[in-house]
């Protein structure tokens, strides 16, 4: 039990000698702070102690859990997040990046994104472990200063992750469904370039198999890139 | 070239390591496979330019009347 837990919550009678003690469990205490739940329940309700009712909070020590009385049962007032981070990491002038491990019975759906890239003047691949057929997408590329076009590709050896350039400020979100279950892998993904001849691509796709994959490659075919990756799992219930 | 950076999800770490002969392998097919998507993207400029000229338009003009 910590230094700010209870194990009652006292009520006071008019003409009652109110002492330093009684203040010490009241009044300087705040969200009363209980060992677990059976010594919050013992708390409220005794002789000399306040009638449990709508609105009450308690801290679980046991739980680290924030909890308020509803009328009839406690809440957990956190809320659950429904996207968790799984990896960050800056890279610096790398040709070849590995995400071991990033995908796993966890979760089912991914969002990887790329920021602050810069490199070699070229498109950053990414493979899902060390397959390189099967790959197919079909999306857009919208240019500000030339004609957009379509861009696409069937049964390739990779997606196209980022198109790097020079200047830093590249980025993208790669949303991906499936890759650790043995079913097929789809993906959508939205980047935006800085390279010389900048603009934005957004495409979706799939890959042709029923592998289950832990592993996310990044691969420049010439030169290097920098930047912040990160991964996050997005929570299923 | 030879190089992986390898961020451990499992642990949070991070290495620079040599790849290994599967890695060397999937880089070699990625950038044969990248070669061809280049090739195939330049043919499409270059048949869609065909076409253009056929229809004497520019690509500006092409971009306004298309996108």
């Amino acid at each position: 039990m910590g230094i700010n837990a209870q194990t009652s919550v006292p009520t006071f009678t008019a003409g009652e000698v109110l002492t330093a003690a009684n203040m010490n469990i009241s009044a300087r205490t705040g969200i009363p702070v209980f060992a677990d739940s059976t010594a919050r329940d013992a708390a409220f309700g005794g002789t000399g102690e306040k009638t449990l009712a709508e609105g009450q909070f308690a801290y679980l020590e046991s739980t680290n859990a924030t909890q308020y009385y509803d009328g009839s049962t406690w809440q957990s007032v956190s809320t659950t997040p429904g996207l968790i981070r799984i990896v960050t990491s800056t890279v610096s002038a790398q040709s070849t990046v590995t995400l071991s491990n990033v995908f796993s019975a966890t979760y089912h759906s991914y969002l990887i994104t790329l920021s602050n890239m810069s490199g070699t003047d070229t498109i950053l691949k990414a493979t899902f472990g060390a397959t390189a057929t099967g790959y197919s997408y079909s999306g857009r590329e919208w240019k500000y200063n030339a004609a957009s076009a379509d861009r696409f590709a069937s049964n390739t050896t990779h997606i196209e992750a980022n198109v790097i350039g020079t200047a830093a400020g590249s980025s993208s979100l790669i949303y991906i469904q499936n890759p650790f279950l043995s079913i097929t892998t789809t993906f959508q993904l939205m980047m935006m370039s800085n390279k010389n001849d900048p603009g934005a691509i957004q495409q979706q796709g799939f890959l042709n198999n029923t592998t289950s994959y832990t592993d996310f490659v990044f691969t420049m075919t010439s030169g290097t890139f920098s930047g912040t990756i990160t991964a996050y799992g997005l929570v299923q219930s | 070239m030879n190089h992986m950076y390898e961020i451990n999800c499992l642990t949070g770490e991070s290495n620079e390591r040599s790849m290994t002969a599967a890695e060397i392998e999937l880089v070699e097919k990625v950038k044969q496979g990248a070669l061809i998507q280049e090739q195939i993207s330049e043919q499409r400029k270059t048949d869609r330019q065909a076409v253009l000229d056929k229809l004497g338009l520019t690509a500006d003009e092409a971009a306004a009347l298309f996108g």
